[in-house]
């Protein structure tokens, strides 16, 4: 019997089947035969990891010689070379199930880095600092993921390095102190694992390729499919999707940022999103730079907001849904990355389907698909009574409408706990992060201090609760200035005699 | 704990321009269960095509209503019951032309009376409390009493100096003759008495629904007198009015007769003393498993079924909701033993195959017979979708629900297509061969 197909380019695979390819790669496929700017790739099936599943972990025989016949074709496309010291290749290892799981599966980035092919970065980039900041990232996440070496240990090094230099962000570190780390990280990892961090491309990718597919059955990813109740016939098994690495950090005629074909939050028909020049994907997670609103780039890069607003048309006009993309301008060239259906808030939905059957995007049925009943929910809870008259401690962004009152829990743990008793509870955190899911199931309420955009439109997709972010000072928002949500607490009920005492003093100051 | 109050929600319009196209898709009715006139407002605001339960019973709870109702219950003579009664039905009536008026053109389905009369009084842990508590006091203002007569041996000195001490021993007989009052202590004897009397093992099995109907006839006579009488009121204001009397609890096709032959005597009554003819439907609740097995009898009488799924489903699992969900339910859904819980979600193995041979033979026997459902599942999306695909006529909601209702009701017909008939929830038999 002739061993099924595993690997497709982006322009051989079926755009349509999302079952194979997950959700990502099936929207990579469709993306690159309508012509869209997508770098270049191949998508690892699902059966592929279905078959390591059954297979007591091993990947398919054969497998990594069809994983090389398409990485030839890349090679080809891109006119770089894997490995290459001179002109080297990168790529980008995601996950994707049929069905979206943000955040609960693993990705791995810059990958094909190593001590020779950094050279050959630095060459082409010619900047130093980002090559070895890539390398050191790269070494961080394959060691977490790929090599089981916890994420802390890298976090001590980085922070001793910062107080030894006094560096204050990431940002403040020079090329020497990065060259320094990547170092430190290399010697931690063969400390840990007993073998030198994998120097050849190919392990590393094969490396990747598994740890994507393992992560399919972490903590973090069963739990979700749990609570959402995917079952296996919704979503068996995550694609692994390989493509060319593009930088958004080349300078200032590039830029990486996601976007909506029309804004999630209110559904009014315009791009939306946000966008930071000269920066990768993961600054925009990590929340160190503040991201500039995409209506900005009107007037810093022109050229690609019009192409983004092509390209908002484009894909409206071929999915008839709202997307959500993701981007990244490598010198004045626009490239596409992902796009899924975009998640809204109920309100939106409505807004968005209703206008779409206006612009004959879809049929009045479709639009009446398109809300799904659980989703109507949102619409239909309460709010505060408009008559209730108390000063709010506390005024942020509502990431989702509603009102939830319950005992302040600050940690995730906690609020697991406390809420299994029947508890009502709202749990406060300094922002939303995927480790924390348990918490948030538990809870009737979610406050965080920090926002964090893309957490956000994980949180719309993930959440029908209350959830407000961005919590400041009452005095330190001007009125009016965006919708709020407000926050109310009752000094008695917040004060719980197992609170920290550094979490007891600052809401002692916050009290009436 | 202390909370924010909040409101209802607001609903946008685009959101009823959404739910309108709904509308316009949906084949199966969505009404509400709604008790009061002003919900029934609200209902019909929030799209509901009638109303397919109203609770009697909430009606009776009232602050106003309460001690007639008590009167009623605890009444020792047929008479004195008639009297109680007799300032019930005007109450009745004005509720019900209330909620009928609100609901004009459609379809408002009346139950019965259905929880024990227990439900409507005291504990009796609390009126023995109470109890104890006058005789307590009794006792403390017997020994009292006798304080001016132990004073009568103090030093003359300081007795002077207690003087008001007597005083007030020289009330306390006055208040025990005219204040404590024996009559109360003796009717709260009686009430406890009866109230234990009435206690039932298993109140939930017991003496409920048209059980009670049967046995104290002048309740559900007085119930259909003025769902009749408020309906011709109406009538004659030349409204449409379209009341509809369900009964609760059955299980044999005799409890059903035999309502519905006092139905039709009370009918012939208010016609004729209102000189009009009444246009009214009857039928029963669906909530016993034995209700679902006679069906076919059932449909000779009744000309619709609703469907309560909360009693169908502790009837057919044998769970008491209550002790279910507090104590081993979440551990089954965690074990995987069930999947969900079946009072939230539609268990439509067990509790859907019976009402699937329900309808079957139901309709058999009068293949018009309305079919509705009126338990909390009517709002829940997926039981929803089920309630389509085995072709019942309507869903009834609680009123916030409506809106999904109708939207889910609407997703459903759009599926159908890609759906196979409902043989998919019966792969093995084959219901016909029960028949």
């Amino acid at each position: 019997m002739k061993s099924p197909k595993y690997a497709y380019l982006f322009e051989e695979a079926d755009g349509t089947n999302k079952k194979l390819l997950g959700g990502k790669g099936a929207g990579l496929a469709e993306m690159t035969h309508m012509g869209l700017p997508i770098p270049p790739g191949f998508i690892v099936t699902t059966e592929a990891c279905l078959h390591y599943y059954e297979n007591k972990k091993k990947l398919p025989k054969g497998f990594m010689e069809e994983v090389e016949v398409n990485l030839k074709t890349v090679e080809e496309k891109t006119g770089k070379k894997f490995g290459s010291s001179q002109n080297p290749l990168f790529f980008s290892v995601r996950s994707g199930a049929a069905i979206s799981m943000p955040g609960m599966m693993d990705t791995i980035l810059n990958l094909g880095l190593n001590d020779n092919t950094l050279e050959g970065l630095i060459k082409i980039t010619s900047d130093g600092r980002f090559a070895y900041d890539a390398y050191r990232r790269f070494i961080q996440l394959s060691g977490k993921i790929a090599l089981g070496v916890e994420e802390k240990e890298f976090d001590q090094i980085l922070n001793k390095t910062k107080v030894r230099v006094g560096a204050k962000e990431d940002t403040d570190l020079d090329v020497d102190h990065l060259k320094d780390i990547c170092k430190q990280y290399l010697i931690l990892v063969k400390k840990r694992t007993g073998t030198l961090f994998p120097q050849d491309p190919m392990v590393q990718l094969k490396l990747a390729i598994e740890a994507v597919f393992k992560s399919w059955m972490g903590k973090r990813a069963v739990d979700y499919r749990k609570e959402f109740k995917i079952t296996s016939e919704m979503a068996n098994g995550t694609a692994v999707n390989v493509c060319t690495m593009v930088f958004g950090n080349m300078g200032f005629d590039s830029a990486t940022g996601v976007a909506f074909t029309r804004d999630p939050g209110t559904g009014e028909n315009i791009l939306y999103g946000e966008y930071l020049v000269n920066a990768q994907g993961e600054d925009v997670v990590a929340g160190i730079r503040t991201p500039m609103p995409i209506q900005e780039m009107k007037k810093e890069m022109p050229k690609i907001y019009r192409e983004l607003e092509r390209v908002r048309k484009t894909l409206e006009e071929h999915f008839h849904e709202v997307q959500d993309f993701e981007f990244t301008v490598e010198k004045k060239t626009l490239y596409i990355l992902q796009t899924r259906n975009g998640k809204m808030n109920a309100q939106a939905i409505v807004r968005t389907s209703k206008e779409m059957v206006a612009e004959k995007l879809i049929t009045k049925e479709q639009a009446v698909l398109k809300l799904k009943p659980q989703e109507l929910e949102q619409l239909l809870h309460n709010r505060i009574d408009p008559n209730f008259k108390a000063k709010p401690i506390a005024i942020g962004l509502p990431a989702s409408p509603g009102a939830a009152s319950g005992k302040a829990i600050f940690d995730a743990d906690e609020a697991e706990r406390v809420g299994k008793l029947g508890d009502k509870v709202i749990l406060v955190r300094e922002e939303t992060k995927p480790e924390d899911i348990h918490g948030f199931f538990a809870a009737r309420g979610i406050l965080t201090s920090r926002e964090k955009h893309l957490m956000r439109l994980w949180w719309r997709e993930a959440w029908e609760n209350p959830v407000s972010q961005g919590v400041k000072n009452s005095e330190s928002i001007q009125k009016g200035e965006r919708p709020s949500s407000e926050m109310f607490i009752s000094r008695k009920e917040i004060l719980s005699p197992s609170m920290a005492p550094e979490a007891r003093s600052i809401w002692e100051r916050f009290l009436p | 704990m202390g909370e924010v109050p909040t409101v209802d929600p607001e609903i946008s319009k685009d959101l009823l321009t959404l739910l309108s196209w709904a509308d316009e898709v949906r084949t199966m009715g969505v009404r509400a269960n709604a008790d009061t006139p002003d919900s029934a407002v609200k209902a019909r605001q929030l799209g509901a095509e009638g109303i397919g339960l109203c609770r009697t019973e909430r009606m009776f709870n009232a602050v106003d209503r309460l001690p007639i109702v008590r009167e009623m219950i605890l009444a020792g003579s047929k008479e004195k019951r008639a009297e109680a009664i007799d300032k019930l039905l005007p109450m009745q009536k004005k509720d019900f032309k209330e909620i009928f008026r609100a609901m004009e053109g459609f379809p408002v389905t009346v139950r019965l009376l259905d929880p024990p009369l227990h439900e409507f009084l005291p504990s009796a842990e609390e009126l023995a409390s109470k109890l104890r508590n006058i005789k307590e006091v009794e006792t403390v203002l017997s020994s009292a009493e006798n304080i001016s007569e132990a004073m009568k041996f103090l030093d003359p000195v300081f007795r002077e100096s207690l003087k008001p001490l007597e005083q007030l021993a020289a009330n306390i007989s006055e208040i025990k003759e005219n204040k404590l009052d024996r009559k109360l202590i003796r009717k709260q004897e009686e009430t406890l008495r009866k109230v234990k009397k009435m206690m039932e093992v298993n109140p939930m099995l017991g003496h409920r629904g048209v059980r009670l109907g049967i046995t104290y006839p002048e309740i559900y006579r007085m119930q259909i007198q003025s769902v009749l009488e408020a309906a011709a009121e109406l009538v004659k204001e030349g409204l449409d009015i379209q009341p509809e009397i369900m009964v609760p609890q059955v299980c044999t096709a005799q409890e059903l007769k035999w309502v519905y032959q006092l139905v039709k005597k009370i009918q012939k009554e208010v016609e004729k003393g209102y000189g009009i003819q009444l246009q009214f439907k009857f039928g029963t609740m669906i909530e016993v498993v034995r209700a679902c097995m006679r069906a076919g009898r059932l449909a000779e009488v009744a000309d619709f079924f609703s469907f309560g799924t909360n009693d169908l489903t502790q009837a057919t699992f044998s769970f008491s909701r209550e002790d279910a969900e507090n104590k081993f339910l979440p551990l089954y859904n965690e074990r995987k033993i069930l999947q969900d819980n079946p009072f939230e979600v539609l268990d439509v193995k067990g509790v859907g195959r019976l009402m699937m041979i329900t309808i079957e033979w139901g309709r058999k026997t009068k293949p018009d017979l309305k079919i509705g459902i009126c338990g909390e599942h009517g709002g829940h999306p997926e039981s929803v979708e089920f309630c389509h695909t085995i072709g019942l006529s309507y869903v009834s909601c609680s009123v916030p629900r409506l809106p999904i209702a109708r939207l889910a009701a609407a997703h459903a017909k759009l599926k159908e297509k890609d759906k196979k008939p409902p043989e998919k929830y019966d792969p093995d038999t084959s219901f016909s061969i029960f028949f």
